[in-house]
């Protein structure tokens, strides 16, 4: 139990807990803007794998330098699943809107088995790659830059939502539909703008991940059910719950994984959550 | 009178014409053909049709059936393979299997990779009285059920095991300063199965295990996993993975600076076709156990002239030229041995073909692998004459390196460290 | 009239294994029913309560593994497992009810889904009840009393039989004062409160049931396959399947599960079959999208649509 093994075990899980951070906090913006849990979260995640992929090995762009190309195209992706899909059943019961996304991750992930099949790819050399021992504790360059970048994209919606008039209008219309739309918010567009950007982040996430995880049809559900116990944990509708819960999953995951043992490490994840989740049902930071 | 005659004439006959010999045979495989496992099923749908095109036609290769046309026994009866798609459910291999013999009339059925739907598969067949012929699942539970209708040619985990330590123990002789070992395997069916033969074997050889490291084959990463193994520090880490996580391990014991004197992999993964244009330099020194190597080919004639017809077909059938690889060679002769057992059993009647089975005698130089031959155990069904080899990636490419009678060059040892 | 096409309906299911003899069409029908009784438990949780569980399997594996570990060390009748299994789902229905119920809606659906995940590790990692490696049952062995039968028609009238029943009591619950509550706790669960339904106690009658049910689907399919494992009988997506076929025929009403699992089941065969070779998850991509579609046009799935066309 070595100062150094707990170091790297620490490290390991607060890089990966970034990312994971950056997914949750995607979705945790749709979700608290308008209630609905994006179920296809993981598959926008996957969609914007296979970008990056395509982009790497036709036209040879590097995944981080092309990493704005992912946002936009996942921001007009979100944009576009609103107007045609959610907008419909913004007003459906529960059970219909949990099913409108899940059919549509249903959907996409076959749809993307259909059309590029169930392998495995892996990008092959990308700018970031080798390692960096610090005191002991190594820390590998994708990671690292993943991490940095996740850190960086949470913080901008972070900024964006307390800092610009746009972001606060999205706060608004999250507290309350009718008061904002009264101040001449359209909720419509806020809505449209949540998508976007929850898409957008996941996009960001994507193209940070291909440097250093492989891409498949079903990639998605792996980071997925992580995200949606991280926003859970943290509170539905919180960026910063989300970005806490993220981290500590990460952080549980590793720590549980080298110290007890791994095949039973999301086990520990999991049961974090019900314990969280039960002694606070709102989440750590929770919202509504 | 004559009316009569020609009426008892006609009716003597009668039998002869109902017994004339089938047009074709209709054989059923039933493999993973879409999901995860795609790719490993498309390869084996390959290397069956290649097989069945070979018995079909007269081909001047000293491979079982291949001058003459067809099933020569059964008047040049041709071989038909009907494949069904099981998407790694046992239930759907049982159903797949069930209808093959029943609606698709099959009098054989091979099948199926993923140890988990050969079990249910074949306990289809045994109830539905149909030979069952087993080429790749490596799971020892499997023969010992006692079935009378299913036959494996492959060797098991169980004998692939001892395999790596009969190495291990030829590497200490050569004065290799080797004392323990450390498991690393996921925890499905395969890699759990070959762990406790590992263990086992690791026991009677004395090397002590020090680290025993199940992990999830979906985990979003594996850096706690590998840093147990680094805590443990093992001299030798054995490990059975799929691909992509052949891929991730590798690439985060790069990451954290895990590096035993080597690293002993037990094929799916490790040999598959992406695992080394994915990892270029850093899958250097890595060693496998396989089941078969192109570099056989220069032992083996026999084994290049059929590559080059898989890699024709495969150019023609997907576009690109592949090489065979163990799974696809061991399928390619478990379809042949089914062939050469329904072949002499000189009739598509269920139990004569089991028979021929039980007699099967074919010589190792009529097969592609590296093998004495294919002789079932009269209780088990299972080959005894099979064995593994051991390849390691030098340069790029897997060399075969033990048995030493076979190996093409010499092992090296130990890794080297990690480069950049 | 109702009664006329549910006759009809039911005759039909009876006669179906004798005229349409093959393996492998029994088969299907076999997995249509099974997932027809799963679709009904879940709906008296999920339609009637409202209480929307992405966590089935947890207590399909529960009912699959009891019967058959009973069996490997006990010896125990596999009908004596079947109980002895549905009632440890009921209990582990409760158990996880009691504090999951103070959860809503969306907390409570990834919830279930944290526990069948928590369900597959655990069995996964448990040496004890076979791990990754799975259990096997004897092929051996024949008859009612073994629950084992040599073609398909005993396990037909058996999931028939089961399925049945679990109709009955379905629609016994939904008349009688049960279903009163539950739909008082699906429509407005404060408002209910404040009326005087016991929400908490209701919630957990009906979980407790639909793992029982489910519990008794699993058994059944030990004793189908002879073959479990944490992938078979724990996966998300079977949890997931579930739902589907319920929301697609209608979830809340009888007929929903019925609907759904005789549309998606034959589809997926079919389509398995037709593009076996290409492997291309087609059936998958066209489920999706009815899904989506059914959420946007119809919340009310088949059933909604059957209504308004007769509406018309």
């Amino acid at each position: 139990m070595s100062a150094a093994l707990v170091a790297q075990a620490l490290v390991s899980g607060l890089l990966i807990g970034f990312v994971f951070a950056l997914i949750a906090a995607g979705l945790t913006l749709i979700f608290g803007v308008m209630e609905i849990v994006n179920f296809a979260h993981g598959e926008f995640l996957m969609l914007s794998m296979y970008l990056s992929y395509f982009l790497h090995a036709g036209l040879g762009w590097d995944p981080i330098a092309a990493l704005p190309v992912n946002a936009v195209a996942l921001f007009a992706l979100g944009v576009l699943v609103y107007y045609a899909l959610i907008r419909r059943v913004l007003r459906a019961p529960m059970l219909a809107q949990i099913f409108a996304t899940f059919g549509l991750g249903v959907f996409l992930q076959n749809g993307a088995q259909f059309l590029w099949r169930p392998d495995f790819r892996t990008l092959g050399d990308t700018w970031v790659t080798g390692r960096i021992a610090l005191a002991g504790v190594f820390v590998s360059g994708p990671q690292l830059t993943a991490a940095a970048g996740a850190v960086i994209t949470t913080g901008a919606l972070w900024w964006l939502l307390s800092r610009t008039e746009v972001g606060r209008a999205l706060l608004a219309t999250a507290e309350d539909r009718q008061a904002a739309s009264l101040m001449g918010i359209n909720p419509d567009r806020m809505f449209a703008l949540a998508w976007g950007l929850g898409a957008a982040c996941v996009g960001v996430a994507g193209a940070l991940l291909s440097t250093f995880y492989y891409v498949f049809p079903q990639v998605g559900g792996v980071f997925a059910l992580i995200a949606f116990v991280a926003v859970a944990l943290g509170g539905f509708g919180s960026v910063v719950g989300a970005f806490a819960g993220g981290v500590l999953i990460g952080v549980v995951e590793s720590l549980a994984g080298v110290f007890v043992a791994p095949a039973v490490k999301n086990l520990f994840v999991f049961a974090i959550y019900l314990v969280v989740v039960l002694l606070r049902p709102r989440g750590l930071v929770g919202k509504q | 009178m004559s009316g009569r005659v020609a009426l008892a004439l006609a009716v003597s006959l009668a039998p002869l014409a109902v017994s004339a010999q089938p047009k074709e045979v209709v054989i059923g495989a039933v493999y993973p053909l879409s999901g995860n496992l795609a790719k490993v099923g498309t390869d084996i749908k390959d290397a069956i049709e290649l097989a069945a095109e070979l018995v079909n036609e007269d081909v001047d290769l000293p491979v079982p059936l291949g001058k003459g046309k067809g099933l020569t026994n059964l008047g040049g009866a041709r071989v038909r393979v009907v494949f069904a798609d099981h998407q790694s459910s046992p239930e759907r291999g049982l159903s797949e299997a069930e209808r093959l013999i029943s609606q698709e009339k099959v009098v054989a059925l091979m099948g199926s990779y993923n140890s988990n739907v050969t079990l249910t598969a074949s306990q289809a067949a045994e109830r539905l009285k149909t030979p069952f012929l087993n080429a790749d699942s490596t799971s020892p539970l499997l023969t010992g059920r006692g079935f009378r209708w299913f036959f494996r040619t492959t060797p098991t985990d169980d004998e692939f095991s001892e395999n790596f330590f009969k190495f291990l123990d030829e590497m200490k002789k050569r004065g290799k300063p080797l004392k323990n070992v450390a498991l690393f395997y996921e925890n499905t069916l395969f890699g759990t199965d070959v762990s406790k033969f590992e263990k086992k074997y690791a026991e009677q050889h004395g090397f002590p295990v020090v680290a025993d490291v199940a992990y999830d084959a979906k985990s979003t990463n594996l850096n706690a996993e590998i840093q147990r193994l680094k805590a443990a520090s093992a001299d030798v880490l054995l490990q059975a993975s799929y691909t992509n996580d052949a891929i991730l391990s590798t690439k985060t014991m790069k990451e954290l600076n895990l590096r035993p004197q080597a690293i002993l992999a037990m094929d799916a993964g490790h040999v598959a076709s992406e695992f080394v244009p994915s990892l270029g330099k850093d899958a250097e020194g890595i060693i496998s156990r396989e089941v078969w190597a192109l570099g056989l080919g220069a032992k083996k004639p026999i084994v290049q002239k059929v590559n080059e017809l898989f890699r024709k077909r495969t150019q023609a059938g997907r576009g690109q030229p592949i090489d065979m690889d163990g799974t696809s060679a061991r399928a390619f002769v478990g379809f042949l041995v089914l062939a050469d057992a329904i072949n002499r059993a000189g009739s598509t009647d269920a139990e004569k073909i089991r028979a021929a089975l039980e007699a099967t005698d074919l010589p190792g130089d009529s097969l592609i692998m590296p093998w004495r031959g294919v002789k079932f155990d009269p209780k088990t069904h299972q080959n005894a004459l099979g064995s593994g080899i051991l390849v390691q990636i030098q340069d790029g490419k897997y060399v075969v390196v033990y048995p030493f009678d076979l190996a093409a060059a010499e092992v090296r040892w130990p890794l080297p460290a990690w480069g950049k | 009239m109702k009664v006329a096409i549910a006759a009809a309906v039911a005759l039909a299911v009876l006669v179906y294994p004798l005229v349409l003899r093959g393996p492998y069409p029994q088969h299907v029908m076999i997995l249509v029913l099974l997932n027809a009784l799963l679709g009904t438990a879940w709906n008296i949780l999920g339609g009637f309560a409202g209480q929307i569980s992405l966590g089935q399997a947890t207590f399909f594996g529960a009912g699959a593994y009891t019967s058959t570990l009973l069996f490997q060390h006990a010896g125990l009748s596999p009908w004596v497992g079947l109980v002895a299994g549905a009632a440890l789902a009921a209990v582990l229905a409760l158990a996880i009810g009691y504090p999951c119920f103070r959860l809503s809606g969306h907390y409570f659906a990834i919830a279930t889904i944290a526990i069948g995940e928590i369900a597959g590790i655990a069995v996964t990692n448990w040496d004890l009840a076979g791990g990754a490696v799975g259990l096997f049952l004897p092929v051996e062995g024949e008859g009612l009393a073994a629950f084992k039968f040599g073609d398909k028609l005993g396990y037909y009238y058996v999931i028939a039989a089961f399925l049945a029943l679990s109709l009955l009591l379905a629609a016994w619950l939904r008349r009688g004062r049960p279903g009163y509550y539950w739909r008082a706790i699906r429509e407005d669960q404060a408002a209910a409160r404040s009326v005087g339904v016991p929400a908490t106690r209701y919630k957990q009658l009906a979980i407790a049931i639909s793992a029982a049910l489910t519990a008794m689907a699993g058994t059944f399919y030990a004793q189908y396959v002879l073959f479990i494992d944490p992938p078979s009988v724990l996966p998300l997506s079977l949890s997931i399947q579930i739902c589907l076929v319920v929301v697609l025929g209608g979830a809340g009403t009888l007929v929903g599960p019925l609907l759904g699992a005789a549309v998606l089941i034959p589809l997926s065969a079919a389509t398995n079959v037709a593009l076996g070779g290409s492997g291309k998850s087609l059936d998958l991509v066209v489920y999706g999208l009815l899904i989506m579609l059914i959420a946007v046009f119809e919340p009310a799935g088949l059933v909604g649509i059957a209504r308004r066309l007769r509406r018309r």
